[in-house]
């Protein structure tokens, strides 16, 4: 594989990410300094919106005495110097760094500087110290740090441009991979503790000779082969991780006894009482594998690839405690939202709203929103959602309104599509009528999307999801707010009156009084949600190279998972050149073991070139492992879960990877069902045709059959004969019989000695009677009369003569007298054996 | 007016009522009968083989004939005969109505017959190894000269004519490289799978994945729920495939991926096949596109950015390990290659493949699954016997005789 001269020309895909790995003119012994130039990150230079009251009139001192203080002042002071915030203490003649000083701005520009990087907001000593509870304004310190980065990189993004945000790439501590328990080899123990609640209430299902069989197998006959399916659902170093417990416990599925509580910790206590006969055993010696980190071992990406050019308020769902959802916008006053109902917070940033739970703004905290959207007449509302479902209807998200029938705007879900409605001029109060993304796309999926609704007066509206344009060309097109309410709330997750409940994920929203571009969209899609880290798994033992690594973005995916993705090979130590290294079959451990489900890097197999540092590009020299990124699931959580990377070839270091072999399911017996069936639809056709001579393809017969064919068994099977069948059938032998002995030809050819011409009571004389029946025993029966041949499976034809002759008996008494009798009585007889079990069965 | 109303104007209900007693008689006097009773000679159970595999009753002679090979020690024979019986039901309707479900998502066998059940049927009347049905460039057409309209790629009228006139599909239909008849270039034929009808049903709209998991049905014998394994690698799931349905992660890592892991290297097999019908009239046609991939490998590829992005039509097998190696792939196959052809030669040639035919034949003659040890037993000789040449009409023959009864 070719190494490339600077990562973001490694992976088209991912450049925005990796291209903040550049490396800034400093470098550093550790590490590498880097600077994130963010393709994407801060793409224009429009100011920041302010606060609606600008505090700034009450400022007596010097006028900013250049530009950078003016975006000091502006985006910075005006928020810290309240008392609230720093402006108790950090003043002149009180506490230092004097940076919230209200006599001259230009001194506190300095006073800043000292507490302040603007080239990682991030990364600022007084973050740190908000983060650390240090006089944090809010409840929470996580909302309180996030809000003083947003400032800072307002602050920033005036006064840098696009040049800020820096990631700097460290060499982890290393660490070795910890033990864990392994499954034993014998199925003994299981076989003793778990198989046995397995075989007795799941073996219905999960067994190859169940009637509806559903792999995995573990519950079949053969405890072997059971156990090998088996191992992927039991956890034995948190059997409460155990797929096992938590189909019972928290999905309910086929829980014994009606109660799943009771099932699901029997489950638990057999799990449990496997892992304890298990010792904890070390990572398997032979293995060929990196260095261990957790999660938060990793550098952080502070991504600063959004634009969010006009924000007026932003929830990121960092606190992942409490009841409060913090706007980290840095907008004053803060549009913090109380959560009320099913709320819950989710792994990696966000809430899984349910079952009419909501978040709420109050009215007076909504109203900034109200006032600064009509200062610009346009405005968006950016999510990333992930809808639980593609059925709910009347789902609201994202909404700024007074109930159902009032509203400023909503952004909505019905089924598959995204609605908005909007209040303008050319709408009604209550937003209608909506645009809706077209139904034909089905663009609203039950996975995370980022969704964008757009206003301003010359479109309307306009929605985008994942980035692409979906929805525009409003038929009401762009109107004046004019008649937007202030006294409305912000909500996410339902309406304020709770009766249009939305169900799913939410991981960010955040609004705006401008109408985002689509290249602005774009960003923000490309820029991904949640926290990420970058991992550098060490591999110098393997490689003999120093401060070699490779390196992925981790993110937590959601509660269940981490995202592994845009692995690369590369090395910190400037002057380390590479050539010919070979990688092959990388696989993703988790707490002492690979993991068993996702290991997206297994069929790996390249060969990387490349040097630690290349002078001439000022870039770290990366090489791409791979394009794609993988799932992998969350056992003990990010502070805990232990991750590393094993090899089947790394340098010249091997480890042959074997798959278990697979055990093939022993068959059992089943009871021998009825080997004699019924015939099918056309074989009945087929069969009707041989025995009356009528071709199938007589008029009248074949439109019967057009019409009757599917009222005709499908299948074999006695047990689904039921009696509309039998009347299909009867129909169609009757008209079979009819066209038999209405055909002039056919009739005399069948019925030989038989006078069609004669009234019933001539025609049907003893030699009458059986120049009807003996046709009918020779042809239906399969039988040769003549030659004494019948066939011990059909009917006798002596009991069928019976038959036929009591129903010619009952016939001859009602029919009419004269010919038509004859032929009506000929029909009957045929029909009856015709549509007997002598045809029938097969 | 059908004859059964007109029955009912001229004499009232009696004779209806009257006949259905003497149905029901006669119903229960077969019925009577306990299921699987011994049959006497050899009579009954020529009969019984010639129900099974011809579907209607024979003539005295074609019994006699058959009666005769199974008193001779010869119940295969017999069974031969009963498939070539000159009224050709065997083909025309039993035969078709094994295949037709193949054809349709419905499942069903109340569907006109089309160019992949005639191709279902030739090869098994002229004894085509039928290993190559997913593979071969091969077609079955009516022969000329019988009036039907000709074949299109973009209507089904030659073979709905064909059964409308109720024609000897033993006799009318003939062979034709498939190349030849509808223009896909030789390379890209995969036998029944570049049919017009498979295209219909499996290529239409989608993602082409439906066409993987009907052969797998069909030709496997297994529906997805049987082979997932949640092992494999799952660097080649495409981007539609959310990794958290609902942002539940768990949901992907414990069923999507047990299919799509293996499901979506092979069906990237299929990456230059669609079936485009813009008409209302079911006028649509397979459309092949060489070196570009179908737009419906994209849709939805944002849903998971970082998944796999189709770039041609390369496949790879990647149920050769784990527990779907049970399926008993063909070593000496390459396990990976490009397009249909070769994808089906690889199913083809697995052991699971051979087992699948058998197993289908069996349950369609003997009216049940293989029970117990001696119909696995005999399965697995058969299995042994269709390797050799591929003959499906053989198996039909040794299956009837050994479900003749005894």
């Amino acid at each position: 594989m070719k190494a490339f001269g600077s990562i973001d020309t490694l992976l088209p895909r991912t450049s925005a990410v990796l291209a903040q790995l550049r490396l800034a003119a400093l470098a550093v012994v550790a590490g590498a300094l880097v600077a994130g130039c963010g393709a994407g990150s801060v793409q224009t230079a429009a100011n920041p919106v302010t606060p609606p009251s600008s505090s700034t009139q009450s400022y007596t001192g010097p006028a900013p005495a250049s530009g950078d203080v003016q975006a000091f002042v502006v985006n910075f002071w005006n928020n810290v110097k309240t008392t609230d915030k720093c402006g108790a203490c950090h003043i002149q003649g009180n506490q230092s760094p004097m940076f919230a000083r209200s006599d001259d701005v230009n001194l506190a520009y300095q006073a800043a500087q000292t507490v302040v990087d603007l080239t990682n907001p991030a990364g600022s000593k007084i973050v740190a110290k908000v983060a650390s509870g240090h006089h944090c304004w809010l409840a929470s310190t996580q909302a309180c740090s996030d809000t003083m980065t947003t400032w800072i990189q307002n602050w920033a993004g005036v006064t840098m441009g696009a040049s800020k945000a820096a990631v700097q790439l460290v060499a982890p501590t290393l660490m070795d991979a910890g033990g864990s328990r392994t499954f034993p080899t014998n199925s003994s123990l299981f076989a003793s503790t778990v198989y046995p609640l397995l075989t007795q209430y799941c073996s219905r299902c999960h067994s190859p000779s169940a009637v509806t069989a559903q792999s995995p197998y573990f519950a079949q006959s053969d405890v072997d082969a059971a156990y090998a399916a088996a191992q992927p659902k039991m956890n034995l170093d948190a059997p409460a991780l155990s797929r096992f417990y938590v189909r019972l416990h928290d999905e309910f599925h086929n829980c014994w006894g009606g109660d799943c509580a009771a099932a699901s910790a029997q489950m638990l206590a057999a799990i449990q009482a496997f892992a304890n006969q298990v010792p904890i055993t070390q990572v398997d010696p032979n293995l060929v594998l990196s260095k261990a980190l957790t999660l938060y071992d990793g550098v952080v990406d502070n991504g600063g690839s959004r634009v969010e050019t006009g924000l007026i308020a932003k929830f990121e769902f960092k606190t992942g405690t409490g009841t409060v959802a913090y706007d980290t916008s840095g907008v004053e006053p803060a549009l913090n939202l109380d959560m009320s109902g099913d709320v819950t917070w989710v792994g990696g940033w966000g809430v899984q709203v349910q079952n009419k739970g909501k978040l709420q703004g109050t009215t007076t905290g909504s109203a900034k929103l109200h006032d600064m959207i009509l200062t610009t007449g346009e405005y968006s509302v950016e999510a990333w959602v992930a809808p639980a479902n593609v059925t709910q209807t009347q789902a609201y998200i994202v909404s700024y309104s007074g109930g159902t029938t009032q509203r400023n705007f909503t952004l909505g879900q019905t089924q598959y599509n995204y609605d908005a409605f909007v209040r303008s001029t050319n709408t009604d109060a209550n937003g209608m009528p909506p645009l809706s993304t077209p139904n034909a796309k089905q663009v609203l999926q039950a996975s995370l999307q980022h969704v964008v609704m757009t206003y301003d007066p010359i479109n309307g509206r306009q929605i985008y999801v994942n980035g692409a344009l979906v929805a525009s060309g409003d038929p009401q097109k762009g109107g004046s707010l004019s008649q937007w309410d202030n006294t409305f709330a912000l909500v996410l997750g339902n309406e304020v009156s709770s009766d249009r409940p939305f169900s799913g994920l939410i991981k960010m929203v955040a609004l705006y009084n401008k109408a985002m571009s689509a290249s602005d969209v774009q960003s923000n899609f490309n820029a991904g949600v949640g926290e990420r880290y970058y991992l550098l798994f060490n591999v110098d033992k393997f490689t003999g190279l120093n401060q070699s690594y490779v390196m992925f973005v981790v993110s937590q995916y959601d509660s269940y998972s981490y995202l592994f993705d845009q692995p690369v090979f590369l090395s910190l130590d400037p002057t380390v050149n590479y050539s010919g290294l070979v990688i092959k079959g990388m696989r993703i451990g988790v707490n002492g073991a690979e993991a068993a489900v996702g290991q997206a890097y297994a069929p790996l197999n390249t060969t990387v070139t490349g040097q630690g540092f290349d002078p001439t590009k000022s870039a770290v020299s990366a090489v791409a492992l791979s394009k794609v990124g993988t799932t992998i699931a969350l056992q003990k959580g990010p502070s805990y879960d232990q991750f590393f990377l094993t090899f089947e070839q790394i340098g010249t270091a091997t480890h042959v990877h074997t798959d278990p072999t697979p055990i093939a399911p022993i068959p059992t017996d089943s009871p021998l069902p009825s080997d004699i069936g019924v015939r099918t639809f056309e074989r009945i056709n087929t069969t009707l045709s041989t025995m009356t001579t009528v071709p199938k393809t007589n008029a009248a017969v074949s439109a019967l059959y057009t019409k009757l064919q599917q009222s005709l068994p499908a299948v074999t099977d006695f047990q689904a004969f039921v009696a509309s069948h039998q009347t299909a059938i009867a129909q169609l032998s009757i008209q079979y019989c009819d066209a038999l002995v209405r055909d002039p030809t056919l009739a005399p050819a069948y019925f030989p000695g038989l006078n069609f011409g004669a009234a019933p009571a001539a025609a049907y004389d003893t030699n009458g009677r059986n120049a009807l029946i003996t046709p009918l025993i020779n042809q239906m029966l399969t039988a040769n009369t003549a030659a004494g041949k019948f066939l011990a499976t059909q009917p006798s034809a002596a009991s069928v003569t019976t038959e036929v002759n009591a129903l010619i008996d009952k016939l001859a008494a009602s029919v009419s007298a004269d010919t038509t009798g004859t032929a009506t009585i000929a029909k009957a007889a045929c029909a009856a054996v015709a549509g007997s079990a002598a045809m029938l069965v097969q | 007016m059908n004859a059964a109303m007109q029955m009912r104007q001229t004499n009232g209900a009696r004779p209806t009522r009257a006949m259905s007693a003497t149905l029901l008689a006669l119903l229960l006097a077969v019925l009577a009968m306990p299921a699987g009773q011994a049959l006497a000679a050899s009579r009954e159970q020529a009969m019984r083989i010639h129900d099974r595999l011809n579907g209607a009753p024979p003539t005295q002679a074609v019994l006699d004939a058959m009666q005769a090979k199974i008193g001779g020690g010869d119940a295969k024979g017999a069974a031969l005969l009963a498939i070539d019986d000159a009224n050709g039901n065997f083909y025309s309707v039993v035969l078709k109505n094994f295949v037709m479900p193949w054809t349709n998502t419905d499942q069903t066998a109340f569907a006109p017959l089309n160019d992949y059940v005639a191709t279902v049927v030739g090869m098994v009347r002229d004894e085509v190894p039928f290993n190559t049905v997913l593979s071969a460039d091969i077609i079955y057409v009516g022969k000329s000269g019988l009036g039907l309209p000709a074949y299109s790629n973009s209507a089904n009228d030659h073979y709905v004519q064909m059964e409308a006139q109720s024609l000897n599909l033993r006799d009318v239909l003939v062979s034709a490289p498939q190349s030849a008849t509808t223009g896909l270039p030789a390379a890209a034929t995969a036998g029944v799978l570049t049919t017009r009808a498979a295209a219909r049903a499996f290529f239409s709209a989608g993602t082409n994945r439906r066409m993987f998991r009907f052969t797998m049905i069909n030709h496997m014998c297994t529906d997805l729920a049987q082979v997932m394994d949640t092992s494999r690698p799952t660097d080649r799931i495409r981007q539609d495939v959310s990794r958290s349905p609902g942002g539940d992660s768990r949901v992907f890592l414990n069923n999507c991926v047990g299919c799509h892991s293996g499901m979506d290297p092979m069906a990237q097999a299929f990456a230059f096949y669609d079936y485009i019908d813009t008409t209302t009239t079911d006028n649509g046609a397979i459309a092949y596109t060489p070196g570009t991939v179908v737009g419906k490998y994209f849709h939805n590829n944002t849903v998971f950015p970082q998944g796999y992005i189709t770039p041609d039509d390369h496949w790879d097998n990647r149920w050769r390990a784990g527990q779907n190696a049970l399926m008993g792939w063909d070593q000496s196959q390459p396990g990976s290659g490009n397009g249909a052809k070769s994808l089906g030669a690889e199913f083809g040639a697995s052991a699971q493949f051979a087992q699948c035919q058998v197993q289908k034949v069996f349950t369609n003659v003997c009216l049940r699954a293989p029970s117990n040890a001696a119909d696995r037993n005999q399965v697995s000789t058969m299995v042994g016997h269709f390797t050799q040449g591929y003959s499906l009409k053989n198996v039909f023959a040794e299956t009837a005789a050994y479900c003749m009864g005894n």
